[in-house]
């Protein structure tokens, strides 16, 4: 319970910093995330007549971080149904906090890129909110990891989803959560790592994929789940690689919609894929029993 | 909520009652096959069954987002 009140904390200035930049709107779609997680948690458990556990925080931190990982331009109820989905499906389903295989607020972006593919467009410019690309949208269209400058990514100067903007903020929480000992840093580390590693070989300034997308959010916030992901370290560290893989890959090739978005950006995919294995990465990895 | 929104959220349930409730009958039969005693098995496939739609909708969603496109 204080892990995920903690995560709130660690959350809450990059989700400050959206709604200074973004405006109300911003507050508007992650409040519509974190009730509507909360409510569909609420009302599932008191049809299945089980214990109603959202003061444990969960919940909020599924919806918080959905509210987070849309675009200014989604509608309200696009984020309140994926939340929704996320938690029912997504965890409530396999016996809810604990049991669940997947992230339930990546699975619940999942469920938004599927359904809602038109409404992440147009990316819009922090302030004057003018139409603008983001600059993992700018990579794929010229091929160079250039354009945008790092400060700008770094501090949240740039059009991308509402909470993934601020790299700054979000580290600064994520710190935090390290410091509390609350998630297990091998992940990011081994995602950033795979991720410096591909920038360097292919000849680009790592920085830009380290601020450019979501991979802060998603590396140091989404794929450290304790519940989804894996419990050695070992395990951690391969997990965290194939995070850092899939977001490069994605980033490069891609995947698309034909003729609706052309997805630019991997996490979702990554942290989902990657969550599969979790099981068998906990049991290949797990240690000896000390004699 | 656009009609094509519409659509693939219900074709998103049509895919998970379709795995969850086809797995159903062949996992029972697997389990009792096996010997289990019938309530257990209907309790360890009734959370296989689950598992199986979830995971089926999740590929469902990844291979319409990457490469279909369908519903638009």
């Amino acid at each position: 319970m204080k892990m995920m009140y903690g995560m709130l904390m660690a959350l809450t200035p990059a989700a400050l910093w959206s709604i200074y930049i973004f405006g109300p709107q911003a507050l508007v779609r992650i409040l519509a995330g974190v009730v509507a997680a909360v409510a569909a948690e609420a009302v599932f458990q008191k049809l299945t007549r089980q214990k109603i556990t959202v003061k444990d925080g969960s919940a909020a931190v599924t919806g918080l971080l959905l509210g987070m990982a849309v675009s200014i331009s989604t509608p309200w109820y696009a984020v309140s149904v994926s939340a929704a989905f996320g938690i029912i499906a997504g965890k409530q389903l396999l016996g809810g906090f604990g049991k669940n295989l997947f992230n339930p607020a990546m699975f619940g972006r999942l469920f938004y890129l599927f359904v809602f593919p038109d409404s992440i467009l147009p990316w819009r410019q922090p302030f004057d909110l003018t139409t603008a690309a983001t600059p993992l949208e700018v990579l794929r269209e010229t091929g160079e990891a250039a354009g945008v400058p790092i400060h700008e990514m770094f501090l949240g100067l740039i059009p991308g989803t509402i909470g993934e903007v601020s790299s700054l903020l979000l580290l600064i929480g994520f710190a935090f959560l390290v410091y509390r000992k609350f998630v297990r840093w091998r992940i990011p580390a081994a995602a950033f790592s795979v991720v410096l590693v591909l920038a360097l070989v292919a000849g680009h300034n790592p920085l830009f994929y380290f601020f450019a997308g979501s991979l802060v959010l998603g590396a140091c916030f989404m794929a450290t789940d304790p519940m989804t992901s894996p419990k050695f370290p070992k395990g951690q560290l391969i997990f965290g690689a194939g995070v850092g893989l899939i977001i490069m890959l994605m980033r490069w090739y891609g995947w698309q919609t034909p003729g609706v978005y052309e997805f630019t950006e991997g996490t979702t995919f990554a942290v989902l894929t990657m969550n599969l294995f979790v099981p068998y990465l906990n049991k290949k990895f797990k240690p000896a029993p000390k004699k | 909520m656009p009609e094509s929104s519409i659509i693939r959220f219900l074709s998103v349930m049509a895919v998970m009652l379709v795995v969850g409730f086809g797995w159903f009958p062949i996992g029972l039969a697997r389990l009792k096959k096996q010997g289990v005693d019938e309530s257990a098995a209907r309790t360890q496939v009734k959370q296989e069954a689950k598992k199986y739609s979830i995971i089926a909708a999740f590929l469902y969603m990844v291979a319409m987002v990457s490469v279909a496109g369908l519903f638009i």
